[in-house]
């Protein structure tokens, strides 16, 4: 069984070889596995630019995004839990949502730079932008899909409106607000790039290599940041998951 | 203990004022303390919306609902509540479902642990302690939901047809169980039901309700000892006399049609 | 007799405009002043006076685009940064060729007009923005800081695109910029910087933009990139003989307000001669930063350089 679901890509990846090693594909328009990979190489050892090693990029952009998404999380759960709680704030915040949600994070960066300086707090801002929704909405939907008579339940064990929010709201929720996370997170990873745009101070990120990539004319290079950036990205959501399963069990 | 419903009616009011329907109709009523009260009635009569009212969800448009002579205020009573559809906390465990409510009055975690743990001895559900909702059958979640609710101690015990999504034969079971724990406990208990069957062989007192708006329309003692035959005569007459009523309120409602 | 006149002038009619038809795709570079030798040369068409179509496929923000535009194909010739194109077929990712330069020199250092930055030790500590990595002014400026003995750890340099650069040297984001004119000239006149150093003090002659040639059509079509070299070095000359109309072109495709553009054309070398030794030494930068793999400087330098067509020019 699972030895099926790996075939399809190997197969793909040796056609792709083999039209690069014939020459049907030329160079700069997409580079070999074979090139890529020994990219990858040379951005672990060397690195673009040369110096800025691999892994000290990731641990920058982990950290960015790291900054963006937790702040994103820390204000989007709890006002996704009081507006699915609160018809009224709903309805009050609501507009506000829906008009800025559908401008691209990408839009905000001159503003972003004004506001936060070059550096990461702008950085971080734009990945802010790009988690907070799903995870907000997300949240909203959590609460509004938990069973009237759960609540009900909870009322009849004499609980006051605190009680409600924590025991019952909140845990009810969690399903819901996971989803949001595990989207935000995905959003937020990918606004990544689009956030090193603002300026790199530190000279350190995956996006800024790639740019410097770009720079300096190495295809290959471009393509093993990108890989890198795609495997992280699906580490990141398996840990999540993982993390999902064991908070889920009662699923 | 005494329960009293003076007066009692409820109308719902759609968006406009030709909409409203009106549920219940003057209903009073007494109960003592420790008695097994079923309440029977055709479809939509308003049961359910009775038993909210008596728990505090609900607000009774005219009418009030006593305990020991004293306003019922929302929620400020213990009153008990088990619903049909269970209502069990899904990301609990059985013990955590059983403590919520010790949980939410504040009662140290050990002590509810153990108090807890009584009574998934008492209601056969040891080994169970740490399933999720979801691992266990439908009878077992209602002994969880039952215990959950005889945990508090509350002064009337409301049940709105807690047995109605079972098979009959856990059904059955569920009554003898109930039954057990009520002859051994003497809780003042409320039971909704569409099942005549199920009336009869709990109730101390059968209260049959109209078709909307609900009033009370027959009442009937039920004086035959337990353990009680299902078959015996008495039973059978009982539930004859009560079904006769029933289909008259059936019929009533086809006419309208 | 007539029948065979009147074949061969119909297949000429038919030949002349598939040979010359096509015109030549050009592209140069947005807002950057060294380009002006293309634009005199669109403006005063000098490339039609030559003999030839060209046809501008591409105006680019940045030199690296630019040659993605070779590589895809899509250019014959282009205005570009010898920092680019150097790169592009040193790591083979574009096939050109340089057939003329554009300019040398062209840019300089900036700093924050109030600030007490007086010397390039002055920069110890701070912060100086570049256009980007192996850039010719990320050269520079590592020259200068060798020059006057300041140690390039201590500098804080970050990347930046040069329209950033002068608001953010305002808000104070960054205290010091590398850039090609118009840019620092633009600082200067908006009141925000002072030049410290321009970077003919810091290298003279430095090679800058180069008029770069694809090499398949350099190959094919010699006379016409011929042609086009010719009208560029017109256009060249155009500019030394008439700057004030050169001064007007500029401000047209620059869009940028006069005094900017006077101020910064007086800092830029506009000059057809290849700078064939400033380039070996710009290569020999990128290999040690191995920015680029090059194993045989001074035969990369004369296969990438070709001084042919522009001597064979100037005999003339």
């Amino acid at each position: 069984m699972k030895k099926e679901r790996y075939l399809l890509l190997i197969l793909l990846i040796l056609i792709w070889q083999g039209l690069c090693s014939f020459n049907l594909i030329p160079r700069y328009k997409l580079s070999s596995p074979v090139e890529i990979v020994l990219g990858l190489v040379e951005l672990i050892k060397i690195g673009v630019p040369p110096g800025h090693l691999l892994h000290h990029h990731v641990l920058y952009s982990l950290y960015r995004v790291a900054l963006g998404y937790g702040v994103a999380a820390l204000l989007a759960i709890p006002l996704g839990l009081l507006m699915g709680w609160f018809p009224r704030l709903r309805r009050m915040i609501s507009p506000i949502i829906e008009v800025v949600r559908p401008i691209p994070p990408l839009a905000w960066i001159p503003i972003a730079i004004v506001w936060f300086g070059i550096g990461i707090k702008s950085a971080a801002f734009i990945i802010f932008l790009g988690a907070f929704f799903p995870i907000l909405l997300n949240t909203v939907a959590g609460v509004l899909s938990i069973n009237p008579i759960l609540i009900e339940a909870a009322r009849t064990l004499q609980a006051k409106e605190k009680d409600i929010f924590y025991k019952v709201l909140l845990p009810g929720s969690v399903p819901n607000i996971f989803v949001g996370m595990r989207i935000g997170l995905g959003v937020g990873w990918m606004t990544l790039v689009a956030a090193e745009f603002t300026g790199v101070r530190e000279g350190f990120g995956l996006g800024y290599m790639i740019m410097t990539a770009r720079d300096i004319q190495r295809p290959d290079e471009i393509l093993a940041g990108m890989l890198v950036i795609g495997l992280i990205g699906l580490l990141i959501n398996a840990g999540l998951k993982v993390i999902e399963s064991r908070a889920l069990r009662w699923r | 203990m005494t329960l009293e419903l003076l007066g009692l009616s409820k109308t719902f009011y759609g968006a406009n004022e030709s909409e409203a329907v009106h549920a219940l109709d003057h209903i009073e009523y007494r109960i003592e303390s420790g008695r097994f009260v079923g309440i029977i009635g055709p479809s939509g009569c308003g049961k359910t919306t009775l038993l909210r009212i008596i728990a505090g969800l609900e607000k009774a448009s005219e009418g009030k609902v006593l305990l020991d002579g004293k306003e019922m205020l929302q929620g400020s009573e213990t009153v008990g509540m088990v619903f049909q559809e269970y209502a069990l906390f899904p990301w609990r465990t059985t013990l955590q479902n059983i403590e919520m409510g010790l949980e939410i009055r504040g009662v140290d975690k050990e002590k509810r642990r153990l108090t807890a743990m009584e009574y998934i001895k008492q209601f056969g559900l040891s080994g169970f302690e740490n399933r999720y909702p979801r691992e266990l059958s439908g009878g077992m979640k209602q002994r969880v939901a039952i215990a959950r609710t005889l945990i508090m101690n509350p002064r009337v015990v409301l049940m709105d047809e807690p047995f109605g999504s079972l098979d009959s034969q856990t059904r059955n079971g569920m009554q003898e169980f109930l039954l057990k724990i009520w002859q051994e406990r003497g809780d003042t208990i409320i039971f909704v039901t569409h099942n005549v069957d199920e009336a009869v062989f709990l109730s101390d007192e059968i209260v049959v309700l109209s078709r909307r708006p609900g009033r009370i329309i027959k009442r009937v003692e039920v004086n035959i000892p337990r353990p009680r035959d299902r078959t015996s005569e008495e039973c059978n007459r009982i539930r004859r006399d009560i079904l006769r009523v029933l289909e008259v309120e059936m019929k009533k409602e086809e006419r309208e049609r | 007799m007539k029948k065979i006149g009147l074949l061969v002038l119909v297949s000429l009619l038919f030949f002349v405009p598939f040979a010359y038809g096509q015109p030549i795709r050009i592209a140069y570079l947005q807002a950057d002043i060294h380009q002006l030798p293309c634009w005199v040369a669109l403006e005063k068409g000098f490339f039609e006076k030559e003999g030839i179509q060209v046809k501008v496929a591409g105006i680019f923000k940045a030199g690296p685009e630019l040659m993605s535009g070779f590589s895809a194909g899509d250019l014959d010739m282009g205005y570009v940064g010898i920092a680019p194109s150097t790169t592009a077929v040193a790591n083979k990712t574009a096939r050109v060729v340089a057939l003329a330069q554009v300019n040398t020199e062209g840019s300089a250092i900036v700093v924050r007009k109030e600030d007490r930055i007086q010397a390039i030790s002055d920069l110890i500590g701070k912060t100086v923005a570049v256009p980007g990595h192996s850039t010719v002014q990320d050269f520079l400026l590592r020259k200068a800081l060798h020059q006057f003995k300041t140690p390039q750890e201590q500098v804080k340099i970050m990347v930046l695109k040069p329209p950033e650069m002068i608001g953010a040297l305002r808000t104070h984001q960054i205290d010091g910029f590398i850039a090609w004119e118009p840019f620092p000239a633009k600082a200067v006149t908006m009141g925000v910087g002072r030049v410290l150093t321009s970077s003919g003090q810091i290298w003279k002659g430095h090679p800058c933009c180069a008029l770069v040639c694809d090499e398949r059509f350099f190959e094919a079509k010699k006379d016409q990139a011929k042609a086009l070299v010719r009208a560029h070095v017109k256009a060249i000359d155009f500019i030394l003989l008439n700057r004030e109309e050169a001064i007007q072109i500029a401000i047209k495709y620059t869009g940028m307000d006069e005094a900017s553009v006077r101020l910064a054309m007086e800092n830029v070398n506009y000059t057809p001669v290849l700078s064939v030794e400033g380039e070996k030494e710009y290569v020999d930068f990128l290999n040690k930063l191995k920015y680029i793999k090059v194993d045989d400087v001074d035969g990369f330098v004369n296969r990438f350089m070709r001084t042919e067509i522009l001597k064979e020019i100037i005999k003339k």
